[in-house]
């Protein structure tokens, strides 16, 4: 984003890098918050205990806040490709529109169709419809999120494509197109994203809940389930899935790789930095702390490995923000490895039965669920970040894409309004949530096998 | 094989209409058939639960539409650039006063998201009408298949229009009056107690002012394009779309003299698709006609994506949609009958 505020360009990624942004912190707790519904409903099936259907009851009206305000957020993103990108439309459109009409077809139906059942069906449904419902929405929307990253993961790295006579991209295979192994590896990666911050956000209720004394068995239940899930999807979010986006990227876009390390010269026994800002002018890291061979083992497998540096590449094929890359890489990173470690602690206290009895561990996570938001955003930004100066990776410049009828002042107007409405419609979701927290799950005094668990 | 997706993302978009055009009626009359809190829940209760699947339609429609369309679909979005930002504003303010309106028992806080519910489904039903004139009228396309234009110049209907005109806003007028009909329609099927027998009495107020509105917006049209009669005369695609418009009005007519509100409301269902069709029928094969000369517009056949890509969207599209119908069937299964607040859970939280 060198360019200047009068490049049409500029003005239309901000407003597609806003809006999509913005867009990401609700579907992103959606595909998490999911698999713990189906997993209550699923318990609540089996074992008859009417407190895994309280849960469900009181995380599903969270859901279907956060499920409205992620579709009314997400049809601008798909109408934007015609307003704002038409050029880039009508060179990959013959590519990108059949994963953008399946995402419709195959999973917002299933979502939608279900989530409305799922949140206010549960009596005209019955006990297995409405968990049939709940699995409907997780696989709807873990679908949606695989067609999406298709399209992105083309745009990283184009395959199944053919030029056509008149220039634009037209498809050439379904198959190699869809089993893309970049959108393999970004999707496992992206979905284990989505689990931490769902189970992030289930936890920090279960925190807030058992440091209020409220609701001591939905508390005990969140707090479980929240952690256990928050340590296995923080693990894997890191490996073996963000290990392998790093090598995808090292091998596709080894410039980007580059960039995202700030470093400037190739070379072997390539360092991680753990400190340090690039100063582009200067090309070079200040004040860099390194592990020495981390970066060449974590991209290429040995120590040995040589890493290509900026310089060994025309400076017209650099990422057009190297600092803010190399920032949301790193603190990408860091997020990362702080959630394994807290959830390991919350793991061994749990063990040890005193997770619900520990104030300060209880406090810590009660406060986290922002950061995965964060690192998701951070992730978004790395992947997005780097793959510029291309729209489509080494095909199509981003500077090419945007639609040349509509003026700077149009773009620069709909972002303000965006950003106007977006304010408002968060500040109505938090103030919505924040009630039903407030509120909480009902709980009923539930006769029979429900009570073993009152323990 | 053009000409199938033609019909196909016709199709979607029809169907959204018919299915999103029942929530800007009950919308539009939210007021008028629901004067107490209690009452208008029950507004609630019948679209509740639906609406995200009904707007989900529009969302398949764009997706297929770059699929298949990918060039009109740059021109098109483009080009309406403002107007398609207005829609998915109200969009988004009639979607989130659906859901957030019952999650506080308040006065103000209801009556703030029933005005913006009303406010927004009023406009969708403008602006999407003013848009079928737009497709109908032509836009000011240049020979590179590109446009932009105003919300309106001088209101004429040739050479460099605007997105309002006297054509369009009196499509735009005739859609907010007919989506209000099939809305009451719909809410006479689904409601019961002063909604229902309001609802019931706008209906027959409504159907009857859409049959002048109809007329006007018939013989306009045809001022407007004189090549479209000629076109659809030969187009049995056309013909058929009349027998359905025919059959519909009957079935309409019957079902609300003799109180069979499913009947009645197959009819307006029937009634506006086959009034859609036969009009995508008759525009085919340009898709966006041009204001400034005729070997501007843009055809099917111009705009599509490569024959591999239509092959292959043939083969999983059908899928999808034998998938979604699945989905719909088992869903209106559980939702036939009556809405009642309380078992919907449309009451307050």
């Amino acid at each position: 984003m060198t360019s200047n505020l009068v490049d049409p360009a500029f003005w239309s990624r901000l407003q597609f890098a806003f809006t999509l942004t913005y867009h990401y912190l609700f579907p992103q707790l959606t595909m998490g918050l999911a698999w713990f519904l189906v997993y209550w409903k699923w318990r609540a099936l089996r074992t008859g205990d009417e407190k895994y259907n309280q849960g469900v009851r009181f995380w599903a009206k969270i859901f279907g806040l956060n499920f409205a305000v992620g579709v009314v957020t997400g049809i601008p993103m798909e109408f934007q490709f015609g307003t704002n990108w038409a050029d880039f439309t009508r060179y990959a459109g013959g590519v990108i529109g059949q994963t953008l009409a399946m995402e419709g077809m195959f999973a917002f139906f299933l979502e939608s169709a279900f989530v409305g059942a799922l949140i206010w069906g549960e009596k005209r449904l019955g006990p297995r419809y409405h968990f049939l419902a709940a699995l409907g929405v997780a696989i709807g929307s873990w679908l949606s999120g695989y067609f999406i990253l298709v399209t992105n993961a083309f745009m990283q790295h184009p395959v199944g494509f053919q030029i056509e006579a008149n220039g634009s991209l037209g498809i050439a295979s379904l198959r190699t197109y869809l089993l893309n192994p970049w959108a393999w590896v970004q999707f496992l990666h992206n979905q284990m994203a989505a689990l931490v911050t769902g189970s992030f956000v289930v936890t920090a209720v279960g925190a807030f809940y058992t440091l209020r004394g409220l609701h001591p068995i939905q508390a005990r239940l969140y707090l479980r389930a929240g952690t256990l899930a928050a340590l296995v999807a923080s693990v894997l979010v890191a490996f073996p899935t963000g290990d392998q986006q790093a090598k995808m990227v090292g091998r596709h876009q080894p410039v980007t790789l580059a960039a995202m390390e700030g470093r400037f010269v190739g070379g072997p026994v390539a360092g991680v930095a753990v400190i340090g800002q690039p100063n582009i002018p200067d090309r070079r890291l200040e004040n860099s702390i390194e592990v020495p061979g981390a970066l060449s083992f974590l991209a290429y497998g040995t120590f040995q490995s040589y890493v290509h540096g900026l310089g060994e590449y025309p400076e017209e094929t650099w990422p057009d923000n190297i600092e803010l890359l190399y920032y949301s890489f790193h603190l990408m990173i860091t997020l990362g490895t702080l959630f394994i470690l807290l959830m390991a602690c919350a793991g061994f206290q749990n063990w040890r039965g005193r997770l619900e009895t520990n104030t300060w561990l209880l406090w810590v996570l009660m406060l986290a669920f922002p950061f995965p938001y964060i690192a998701n955003t951070l992730g978004w930004m790395t992947a997005e970040l780097g793959r510029q100066p291309w729209l489509v990776y080494g095909l199509f410049h981003t500077r090419d894409g945007y639609s040349k009828v509509v003026s700077n002042g149009d773009t620069i107007f709909t972002l303000i309004g965006f950003i106007g409405l977006y304010f408002v419609l968060g500040l109505l979701f938090l103030f919505l949530v924040g009630r039903e927290i407030a509120h909480g799950p009902d709980e009923e005094v539930v006769a029979g096998r429900g009570q073993e668990s009152f323990v | 094989m053009i000409a199938t997706w033609y019909g196909i993302v016709s199709l979607m978009l029809i169907i959204y209409v018919a299915l999103d055009g029942r929530n800007f009626g009950a919308g539009m009359l939210h007021w008028l058939v629901a004067r107490t809190p209690e009452e208008r829940r029950q507004v609630v209760a019948a679209i509740g639960p639906l609406w995200s699947w009904h707007e989900v339609w529009l969302v398949g429609f764009g997706g297929t539409l770059v699929a298949v369309f990918p060039r009109l679909m740059a021109s098109a979005f483009a080009g309406y650039y403002l107007a398609l930002f207005l829609i998915l504003w109200c969009l988004i303010l009639r979607g989130i006063s659906l859901e957030v309106g019952g999650h506080i028992n308040d006065r103000l806080w209801q009556g703030f998201w029933d005005f913006v519910f009303v406010f927004s489904n009023f406009l969708l039903a403008i602006l999407f009408g003013a848009a079928a004139g737009n497709v109908v009228r032509g836009v000011p396309l240049d020979t590179h298949g590109n446009f932009s234009m105003a919300f309106f110049t001088n209101f004429n209907v040739r050479g460099y229009v605007g997105l309002l005109d006297w054509y369009t806003v009196s499509v735009a007028l005739f859609s907010a009056v007919m989506l209000a009909a099939h809305g009451a329609t719909y809410l006479t099927l689904k409601t019961e107690g002063p909604v229902h027998d309001r609802s019931a009495m706008w209906g027959k107020y409504l159907w009857a002012a859409v049959v002048p509105l109809f007329i006007a917006i018939s013989v306009e049209s045809w001022v407007v394009r004189p090549d479209l009669p000629e076109h659809a005369i030969q187009d049995p695609v056309c013909w058929l779309g009349l027998l359905v418009v025919i059959v519909s009005t009957i079935m309409l007519i019957s079902g609300l003299r003799t109180r069979r509100e499913l009947r009645a409301f197959v009819g307006s269902n029937g009634l506006l698709v086959g009034l859609l069709a036969t009009g995508a029928a008759a525009i085919f094969p340009v898709m966006l006609h041009s204001t400034l000369a005729p070997e501007n517009s843009l055809t099917a056949y111009a705009v599509a994506a490569n024959p591999r890509a239509l092959r292959i969207a043939s083969i999983w599209w059908p899928m999808g949609f034998v998938l979604a119908t699945t989905y719909f069937v088992f869903i209106s299964l559980r939702y036939v009958g009556k809405v009642s607040v309380k078992r919907d859970n449309q009451g307050f939280y």
